[in-house]
């Protein structure tokens, strides 16, 4: 920080409070709700079961906005899946260096309408809680890193390629009174748990309004039986592994002799 | 039509799995080998995760080695008695393996060792056999003379036992130390060994080729359903659905592997796995000296 940064750095402080005590904050025209106020909102599903033959789903979110049909409102909405510790990689030419977020979104999928990508910072947007980057953190001492943007940068790049992370596929529909169609693909390998599905409006790259909704993806049927029987009953599945093979195999022999 | 696999928790098309394990079960009941060490990479570039392909393929390669060995079986090809010494040096073997493995990881030498070791060893089994088989060709194409020097050496070994199906009258060692060092090698590159195996029976031994296609399946057989259970009960990386399709697959492959075998010459049959091997040696010498890595990767989730 320079000489002359702090003294304006304390002005602003103190010029705060003497804002606030001046009287009531000043609201947009419309009575539009306040930045992070909840907006009306609804999953058409909030549960996707996972059976054997599932291939993916696709997630539709309905969602209001505060202004109606005002043209210079938008909307970006994001399915965050659960959160989990994730080690990226890196190879040097002096061996592998290593990378940890504590915790990142093992599925992240987003969409914004035109307004939202032309208005709207990439500040805003982390602050929203709508960046990919963003939302993966790293461990307390690397906070400050200066590789802490390339890093994260790589980590989506990778769970992209993995196709967990998608930052284009999510299409967001106006439909009649300001009323928004939101689909969302939610991949074939996303793991199970709770997921958030997180809507903000914004007006002239301003937060006006947010909504957030939980979706939860659990296993079903067969698929859920083989998952709970492999995980508690590990050499009762073992078993049953080894007489599957030996099966399919003498009944093939068994085939293959007549 | 997609299927989703419970453990791998990704959707596949049945198709294409069970097409891949018909590739494999053919090349399985062609030359005697397992295959892991062609299915496992097969799987992780359709997009199963390594831990999972890995695990599954033994139990998949369990049904086709099953299989494979019975048709070898009935025509009296399979030596038990020999496979089971062989098995039991394995056994034995990869213990010490594992503990190898242990301390190359402590070393923090892992990589490179297995890099290098599989590239050598692929490099000089095959090229060896490539030789051979090639000289053999030109002569009666059967199998390979059984005096050779390293042969009069093993005869000098005592605890001296009958092989009635190999026809052989050779010290139990020999069969027990091969085992042995399969199971070291299988338990650091972490592979059925059967391309290592097949080869020694041959060219150490004197086992036939016929013999040692059937017997080669029926160790491995033992091998991979110890694997498979451990991995399925330590780990919990078996997805028993894709073994499934894979195993539907490789049957059908391995019987049509075994048929194709007996169409042909002994020589002929060394040639072609001294190929494979000699392939897969050049492809992991390119993936790894050649071919651009990408600078990032995540590492798998435990």
């Amino acid at each position: 920080m320079n000489g002359s940064a702090g003294p304006l750095l304390c002005l602003a402080l103190l010029a705060c409070p003497a804002a606030a005590a001046q009287g009531p904050i000043e609201r947009p025209p419309l009575e539009a709700p306040l930045p992070g106020e909840p907006i009306a909102a609804g999953l058409a599903e909030d549960t996707v079961e996972v059976k054997v033959n599932y291939s993916g789903a696709r997630i539709v979110l309905f969602a209001t906005s505060p202004f109606g049909e005002d043209p210079a409102t938008g909307f970006a909405v994001a399915l965050i899946g659960p959160s989990a510790p994730q080690t990226v990689l890196r190879r040097t030419a002096a061996g592998r260096e290593r990378f940890e977020f504590v915790a990142a979104p093992t599925v992240f999928a987003i969409g914004a309408e035109p307004q939202v990508a032309e208005t709207v910072t990439p500040e805003t947007m982390i602050l929203a809680g709508l960046n990919a980057a963003g939302s993966a953190m790293p461990e307390a001492r690397n906070l400050a890193s200066p590789d802490l943007a390339l890093w994260r940068a790589a980590f989506v790049e990778l769970k992209m390629d993995q196709q967990l992370y998608s930052l284009d596929e999510t299409t967001i529909e106006r439909l009649d009174g300001g009323l928004r169609r939101v689909r969302i693909n939610l991949p074939a390998n996303a793991p199970t748990g709770v997921y958030r599905v997180r809507a903000v409006a914004f007006q002239n790259g301003q937060r006006i309004g947010e909504t957030e909704q939980t979706l939860t993806l659990i296993r079903g049927g067969m698929d859920a039986t083989l998952f709970d029987l492999s995980r508690k009953h590990g050499v009762i599945y073992g078993f049953l592994a080894v007489l599957l093979g030996s099966l399919v195999g003498l009944i093939a022999a068994w085939v293959g002799r007549r | 039509m997609l299927i989703h696999l419970p453990i791998a928790e990704i959707a596949v098309d049945p198709l294409i799995v069970a097409a891949i394990g018909t590739g494999v079960g053919f090349l399985s009941g062609l030359f005697g080998v397992g295959g892991g060490f062609l299915l496992t990479p097969l799987l992780i570039f359709y997009g199963v995760p390594p831990a999972v392909a890995v695990s599954t393929q033994a139990n998949q390669v369990l049904a086709t080695s099953i299989a494979g060995a019975s048709s070898h079986w009935r025509q009296g090809a399979v030596d038990v008695r020999l496979g089971s010494l062989m098995l039991a040096g394995g056994l034995a073997g990869s213990v010490l393996g594992v503990g190898i493995f242990s301390l190359l990881r402590y070393l923090r030498v892992v990589d490179a060792t297995i890099s290098v070791l599989y590239i050598v060893l692929l490099g000089v089994i095959g090229g060896l056999m490539a030789w051979e088989s090639v000289g053999a060709l030109g002569k009666t194409g059967g199998d390979p003379g059984r005096r050779t020097r390293l042969r009069g050496w093993m005869r000098g070994l005592p605890i001296k036992r009958r092989f009635p199906r190999s026809g052989l009258y050779i010290s139990i060692i020999p069969p027990i130390g091969i085992g042995f060092v399969v199971g070291i090698l299988a338990a650091v590159l972490g592979i059925g060994g059967g391309f290592i195996l097949a080869p020694a029976m041959v060219y150490l031994l004197g086992v036939p080729t016929r013999v040692m296609v059937g017997t080669s399946l029926f160790q491995i057989i033992f091998i991979t359903g110890f694997v498979t259970f451990l991995q399925a009960t330590f780990n919990g990386t078996v997805d028993m659905v894709l073994a499934f399709l894979l195993m539907i697959g490789g049957v059908i492959g391995a019987q049509g592997g075994a048929a194709a075998g007996r169409r042909l010459k002994a020589a002929q049959l060394r040639l072609l796995l001294a190929l494979v091997v000699l392939g897969m040696a050049a492809k992991l010498a390119f993936d790894i000296y050649v071919a651009p890595r990408p600078p990032f990767e995540l590492e798998a989730l435990a």
